[in-house]
């Protein structure tokens, strides 16, 4: 073989040994080959843009959502990268039951991204960068659970990333006017136990010197299985049949509390309610549905307008002796799922949402600000002054703070309610 | 001795240049060609293998689709059918696009709440539901708990989420009311006294003449008129437990009241069209929607309706919009696209000019900021005919399970029927109308479910070729009728007016003017074989004083081969409904004709 083929014999080889490299190279990145095909190296791009997926339980999600579009309006950055912040709106319980099941895929303890095939990572893109529950207990209720599966906590309670409340909120009795003077009346003060005294009346709001029209005493209580705060309720009832802030599972399993809880909870119109917004179901159907309800203050306050434009009969808030708080935790997903670079940016949303402005915002959806330098009347939109008149108080009266409950009094509540009451 | 031409240098023998110079150029082209394939495959070879070949679970290569649809079906109920397609034809005249340049398409398809939650557990044609109350969404959820918790470990998981819906939206409510002509309102001392169910209830008892209805309990109004004839039973105004509503004193009120009912029925909607043709002749009083006598008294009718919202307690159709969470074996997931259509249209049904559309249409806005009275427009404004204060008070819904006690137990509470199912089986029946036909008939057998009704049936050709008398529903009952279903043979021409006359000689020999009776005929030709006239039928019912008899016509077929008009003439004798069908909704025409009964 002369010189002149011996070139070309190489060529075409040299060539030959492109197109094969070429072709190992893509069977090894392949999704569903196995995980030993995957050892060349992968170059893991500076992505063009990051976005921060925020769970956000349903009280704080318009002022979040909101603050959310300002947000992204100000095209923010994060060394240099484009963010957006997006709103995914899911009641706490809700979240808590997916985070529990693994819903959104977190990897199994030890696992990196990167050594997973293109398939599997890109999987990983709709995975929560925050989640804002409504208190912080369940945070750690979600800890709990992962911390049995991968042996570390998810959302970290303390250092740069911890959970940092955004506002807070606490449970009040909303009552239309009308009934509440009855009730009043009636029963001198209103607590737990005179909803239940005016629940069980056989003969409705006529036993209890009312409009026979109203028919029989109706409570308003969120259906627990699509709103956290019909699980406060309970437990909230509970306190002040025990007289305790602290309730466990041998108080909710009580018979006699039990049989208490469902004469009270007998008096709920509707549990097959769609909605997981409760007090705008109270303001769209007024009294007809609910003479009242222990319900988020916020809550109460964003559709007040509502009720008294809809509805003839004005409503007020009453505050109860012993206070269920949530603190909206904004808490961020610590695993390898998401980047350095979206926990950052996420941080950025956070420290966003802690500012004056947005704390000053939150007065308008009637939420009472976390950061400490912004006053409840801080603002002309502020509902804590435009409903001053509806009995909303700055300061709230009685400070028996119930204690949070704990996944087994959690559970066992949910399953009485299911069995109880939902059947 | 050779002569051999020599160079004269002696030089060795040269290939010619050009055959050197082709293979270099073909190995140059080659390595080219080849580098550039490599660099394409690890450049392009993902995007295009991704794009083309996805594993599916198996892990087999399969091709797949581009999953960019962005065209929505939203099944929505009857009542609120009409109204949200306006909204939809508005959202799609917008021509919104989706980030990847689908435009985003709303189609609506009016659908029975029950069949929509029936159809919602097993990969339907919608990817959203609108009912027209949430208690149907309930049911849903209720049933595919069921489904999917079968044989699942309570453990220590939180028992939430799993749903197949996504969060609900309300755009619209309705209060569920009486709605009465003012004139039988007045009678009932409306508005001074408070009127209720009961009310209603004995007046039908007490008053032959009077003639009121309520909707099957495949819709809100229905179940609400049901549930509160239960707990009226009961002696009850909440708490409704299953034992109440199965113990004989209830059942033995319910009856006794739906014994009242003139008939049954699809809802609102089909009782409006036929009030407007036989105005207070058809019905005294009917429980509908609010937007139903908002509707009615926009129109220009000789009286008017008001609304008796029961002093009892009502229920709200509360129309919520959900996504289904589509997935499962056997289904088309929901798109992306999808989604964001479903997300837009949401937005755009909320919207200020939506909402205000929805209110002028005689919905009360979801829109807490409109109000009823001082808006603009507004039905709810200068009229006594509805009240926006009201309802004062609800009754108490049960939970889902205590509900599907009540609409079984109704099946034993409900009026009775003798219905005679009259067949056309003439030659031009061959063929695979008459296979669709007697899929259709065997479908009406099978959604009448009453312990005490009663079918039969005719069946027709040059004359009535046979007669099945009227059977309990019994399995034995069943089986017969449909086994004389299964015989009916094509043949012969259509004496569609003799076939009528004997099944109406039948029904008023039978006496019982407890039950509904009831004639549902079916043809798909034009009369030609009769003895007797439309003329000797007209007199037959005009002159009958014994058991009312209730006639459905049915044209099957096209418009050519029918005679539309004696078909409405003898519904009309009959004070029936004439509707026409094709081979593709025979069948469903049949089971909407059974909610009658």
């Amino acid at each position: 073989m002369n010189r002149t083929r011996w070139i070309f014999v190489i060529i075409v080889v040299v060539a030959l040994l492109i197109v094969a490299t070429a072709l190992i190279l893509r069977t090894a990145n392949r999704p569903g080959e196995e995980a030993e095909n995957s050892a060349v190296a992968i170059t893991v791009d500076r992505p063009e843009a990051l976005t921060v997926r925020v769970l956000t339980s349903l009280p704080v999600e318009p002022w979040v959502r909101n603050a959310a579009e300002t947000f992204n309006a100000t095209q923010p950055n994060v060394e240099g990268i484009p963010v957006s912040v997006e709103i995914i709106a899911m009641d706490g319980l809700t979240a808590l039951g997916r985070w529990d099941r693994n819903e959104f895929g977190a990897l199994e303890a030890g696992v990196r991204p990167e050594e997973l095939t293109e398939a599997a990572r890109a999987e990983l893109a709709d995975f929560p960068t925050v989640w804002i529950p409504e208190s912080r207990y369940l945070v750690e209720l979600a800890n709990a659970s992962y911390k049995e599966r991968l042996g570390q906590d998810v959302f970290l309670t303390d250092g740069e990333y911890r959970a940092r409340p955004i506002a807070t909120s606490l449970f009040t009795w909303g009552i239309y006017q009308t009934r509440a003077e009855v009730l009043q009346t009636h029963f001198d003060e209103i607590s737990w136990q005179t909803i239940h005294d005016a629940a069980v009346a056989k003969g409705g709001w006529p036993d209890l010197g009312g409009d026979p029209a109203w028919g029989y005493f109706k409570l308003v209580v969120p259906n627990p299985s699509k709103n956290v705060g019909g699980l406060h309720a309970m437990i909230a009832a509970a306190g002040e049949y025990f007289e305790r802030t602290d309730i466990g599972v041998a108080d909710v399993t009580d018979s006699a509390f039990q049989r208490w809880l469902g004469e009270l909870m007998g008096s709920v119109t509707d549990f097959s309610s769609a909605s997981a917004y409760t007090a705008e179901d109270f303001a769209l159907f007024g009294y007809s549905v609910g003479d009242g309800g222990q319900l988020l203050e916020s809550d109460l306050l964003q559709n007040m307008e509502g009720i008294l434009t809809r509805w003839e009969d004005p409503l007020n808030l009453y505050y109860p002796r012993y206070v269920t708080w949530f603190d909206f935790p904004f808490s961020i997903w610590v695993g390898p799922e998401t980047s350095a670079l979206e926990k950052n940016a996420a941080l950025d949303f956070q420290r966003f949402l802690l500012a004056d402005a947005q704390q000053q915002a939150a007065l308008a959806y009637g939420l009472r600000p976390a950061n400490p330098r912004v006053p409840l009347d801080a603002t002309g939109e502020s509902l804590f002054v435009k409903w001053a008149n509806r009995g909303v108080e700055s300061v709230v009266p009685r400070a028996d703070a119930m204690r949070n409950p704990d996944r087994d009094v959690l559970l066992a509540l949910l399953r009485w309610f299911e069995l109880n009451v939902a059947e | 001795m050779s002569t051999q031409s020599s160079h004269p240098l002696n030089l060795p023998p040269q290939k010619p240049a050009g055959r050197q110079n082709i293979w270099i150029t073909v190995g140059v082209i080659l390595t080219v060609v080849m580098c550039i394939c490599g660099i394409a495959i690890l450049v392009l070879g993902g995007r295009i293998s991704d794009t083309l070949f996805q594993p599916d679970e198996d892990g087999q290569q399969t091709v797949t689709t581009q999953p960019g649809s962005a065209s929505l079906v939203i099944a929505v109920s009857p009542s609120m059918a009409p109204t949200l397609e306006s909204l939809a034809q508005q959202f799609n005249s917008e021509n919104r696009q989706t980030p990847d340049g689908q435009t985003m398409v709303v189609h609506t398809e009016a659908v029975d709440p029950l069949k929509m939650v029936e159809e919602s557990l097993a990969a339907p044609e919608f990817q959203a539901i609108s009912p027209d109350s949430s208690l149907w969404l309930n049911q849903l959820e209720r049933a595919w708990t069921t489904r999917l918790t079968t044989g699942e470990e309570a453990g220590a998981m939180i028992p939430i989420a799993n749903r197949r819906t996504g969060v609900p939206v309300r755009y619209a409510v309705s209060p569920v009311v009486i709605a009465a002509w003012e004139s039988v309102a007045l009678e009932l001392s409306w508005p001074q006294e408070p009127v209720g169910w009961q009310q209603i209830q004995q007046k039908a008892t007490r008053d032959p003449d009077f003639k009121w209805n309520h909707p099957s309990t495949n819709n809100a109004s229905g179940l609400l008129a049901t549930l509160a004839e239960f707990y009226a039973g009961a002696g009850l105004t909440r708490a409704l437990t299953e034992e109440a509503a199965t113990d004989q004193v209830t059942i033995d009120y319910v009856r006794a009241v739906e014994a009242t009912i003139r008939f049954y029925g699809e809802g609102e909607d089909v009782i409006v069209e036929r009030l407007a043709v036989e105005g207070r002749a058809f019905l005294d009083a009917f429980v509908a929607q609010e937007q139903t006598v908002i509707a009615w008294n926009q129109g220009n009718h000789a009286e008017n309706l008001v609304a008796i919202y029961p002093a009892e307690g009502t229920l709200w159709a509360d129309h919520p919009l959900a996504l289904l969470e589509l997935g499962g074996p056997g289904e088309t997931p929901v798109t992306d696209n999808q989604r964001r259509t479903y997300q837009a249209f949401v937005e755009f049904i909320t919207s200020s000019e939506a909402q205000r559309q929805l209110l002028r249409a005689g919905f009360r806005p979801a829109d807490l900021s409109i109000d009823l009275v001082e808006e603009s427009g507004s039905p709810f404004a200068h009229t006594t005919a509805i009240d926006w204060r009201q309802p004062q008070t609800t009754l108490q819904m049960p939970s889902a399970h205590v509900i599907e006690v009540v609409q079984n137990v109704w099946w034993y509470t409900k009026r009775p029927t003798n219905v005679y199912l009259v067949v056309d089986t003439s030659g031009s029946m061959e063929g695979e109308k008459l296979a669709r036909t007697q899929e259709a008939l065997l479908a009406f057998v099978a959604q009448i479910q009453g312990d005490r009704d009663r079918v039969g049936l005719i069946e027709f050709g040059s004359g009535v070729k046979s007669t099945l008398a009227l059977q309990g529903l019994d399995t034995a009952g069943r089986d017969t009728l449909n086994q004389t279903i299964a015989g009916l043979q094509a043949r012969g021409n259509t004496a569609l007016l003799d076939a009528v006359w004997e099944a109406y000689l039948r029904l008023t020999a039978a006496n019982d003017p407890e039950a509904i009776n009831a004639i549902v005929v079916m043809t798909d030709g034009r009369e030609n074989a009769s003895d007797h006239t439309l003329e000797d039928l007209r007199q037959r019912f005009a002159n009958s004083n014994g058991t009312p008899v209730v006639v459905f016509t049915i044209g099957f077929g096209s418009e050519g081969d029918l005679d539309d008009e004696m078909l409405e003439t003898i519904a009309r004798i009959g004070g029936g409904q004439y509707r026409r069908a094709d081979e593709t909704s025979i069948e469903e025409l049949y089971k909407v004709i059974s909610t009658y009964f």
